[in-house]
């Protein structure tokens, strides 16, 4: 009887302690008013990724102008993609494309990548499980997996994967790239788990448009959360019921 | 007279020879090393005098510290440096060096290619340190050709 008891009031010890700190730690978060710790999104290096986050984009159409491929540029740049003047082959992780309704002739101009879905049909096509969803929902092709078979790239309805055809000279340590891989838009994750944003959406704010809005799905108080709840955001081929991370504005 | 004379010099030769090789087992035993043919690992270039591990551990493992880390890093996030490639290459190959893998003098190559080991880490990772100057692609960047995405029965979509 008196060992239970006594058992309990050290549960009850401990308890209490946790208690205490939980509420200092909600003090502190709370005692600088202005200052947003939550959108701080850097983690430790040594932490691994958690389904707490899901990485996304919003694309707003109305700003992105036509003709600009500054998103491009940067996301080629950034990955060290290279043009070997074959146009159906060269890799091409983003790429600007104009949507014309036929009924109206409205013509809008965005950018197309990997849509990051959350049921990505190239994950489900890949026979060595190289084409993967991390949990934070960026979709990305393991190369030291990959064979080279391509069946994501005919899986994935929004043309978003190619494949490496000609041996890559320009390296650059953050994204090893190869010849006889698929590759696509990596939402430049290298960036990402350092509390970066990728290249393509600096790029699009450096020329002013801002048409790009990288965020946290997850979290009701970012940006990209914010702009959702009041404006929404259209998927593009939303029947495929894939939930894709990237959304578009205006179209 | 003379065969003997011969013989009994080759002997020598012979008896001489055995002591020798005899002697240096001894003077490998007093310096307490062992005799070994295999290059020695390059140690680090840029001032780092730490080792990840001890270096036997490192000659026989180094491979499996190295795939536990891809994995992690590339399916997780994990990017602790202490055992991923490029780390390994960041500390053991001069910043700027010309040597390639392949070459004899690369860290990785000198013993690999004593070893046999044929490895394709470096036609995607880089075989040198990129440091603070990347390797910005200078060259022209892909252009997009025709294409439509799949469901248009309203609206049409055309590559800029």
């Amino acid at each position: 009887m008196n060992k239970s008891t006594m058992n309990n009031e050290s549960v009850n010890i401990e308890r209490r302690s946790f208690v205490g700190k939980s509420a200092t730690a909600a003090a502190a978060l709370t005692i600088a008013p202005g200052v947003f710790l939550n959108q701080v999104h850097a983690k430790p290096a040594g932490e691994a990724v958690t389904d707490a986050k899901r990485w996304g984009m919003l694309i707003d159409t109305a700003k992105c102008a036509s003709g600009c491929t500054s998103c491009v540029t940067a996301c080629h740049e950034e990955n060290g993609i290279e043009s070997h003047n074959r146009p159906l082959t060269d890799q091409q992780w983003i790429r600007k494309i104009k949507i014309k309704d036929k009924l109206t002739d409205h013509v809008v101009s965005l950018p197309m990548m990997c849509q990051h879905c959350e049921k990505p049909p190239c994950v489900d096509v890949c026979p060595t499980g190289a084409s993967f969803k991390r949990v934070d929902g960026i979709v990305l092709v393991d190369r030291h997996i990959c064979i080279g078979c391509r069946y994501c790239m005919m899986a994935c309805p929004y043309k978003a994967r190619s494949f490496a055809h000609e041996a890559v000279d320009n390296k650059v340590d953050y994204q090893p790239r190869g010849k006889g891989t698929v590759e696509s838009c990596t939402m430049c994750v290298h960036r990402v788990d350092e509390g970066g944003t990728p290249a393509c959406v600096e790029a699009c704010s450096e020329a002013e448009h801002g048409a790009m809005i990288f965020g946290d799905l997850k979290d009701p108080s970012s940006e990209i959360s914010k702009q959702l709840v009041e404006h929404g955001g259209q998927q593009i081929r939303a029947d495929l019921g894939l939930n894709t991370g990237v959304r578009y504005r205006g179209i | 007279m003379l065969q003997i004379k011969n013989l009994m010099h080759k002997s020598l030769i012979a008896l001489a020879g055995i002591a020798v090789m005899a002697f240096s087992v001894f003077a490998y035993a007093d310096a307490g090393e062992k005799p070994s043919f295999a290059p020695s690992v390059p140690h680090p270039t840029n001032g780092t005098t730490e080792c990840v591990e001890d270096e036997d551990e490192m000659k026989k493992n180094h491979m499996k510290y190295i795939l536990h880390q891809r994995d992690a890093t590339m399916h997780e996030g994990i990017r602790t440096k202490t055992y991923s490639l490029k780390e390994c290459i960041n500390c053991h190959v001069p910043e700027n060096s010309q040597v390639r893998y392949g070459d004899e003098k690369h860290f990785c190559s000198s013993c690999h290619n004593y070893a046999g080991v044929s490895i394709d880490c470096f036609q995607c990772h880089m075989d040198t340190p990129m440091g603070k100057n990347p390797h910005k692609s200078n060259a022209q960047v892909s252009k997009p050709v025709q294409s439509e995405i799949a469901d248009a029965t309203t609206t049409g979509a055309s590559n800029e």
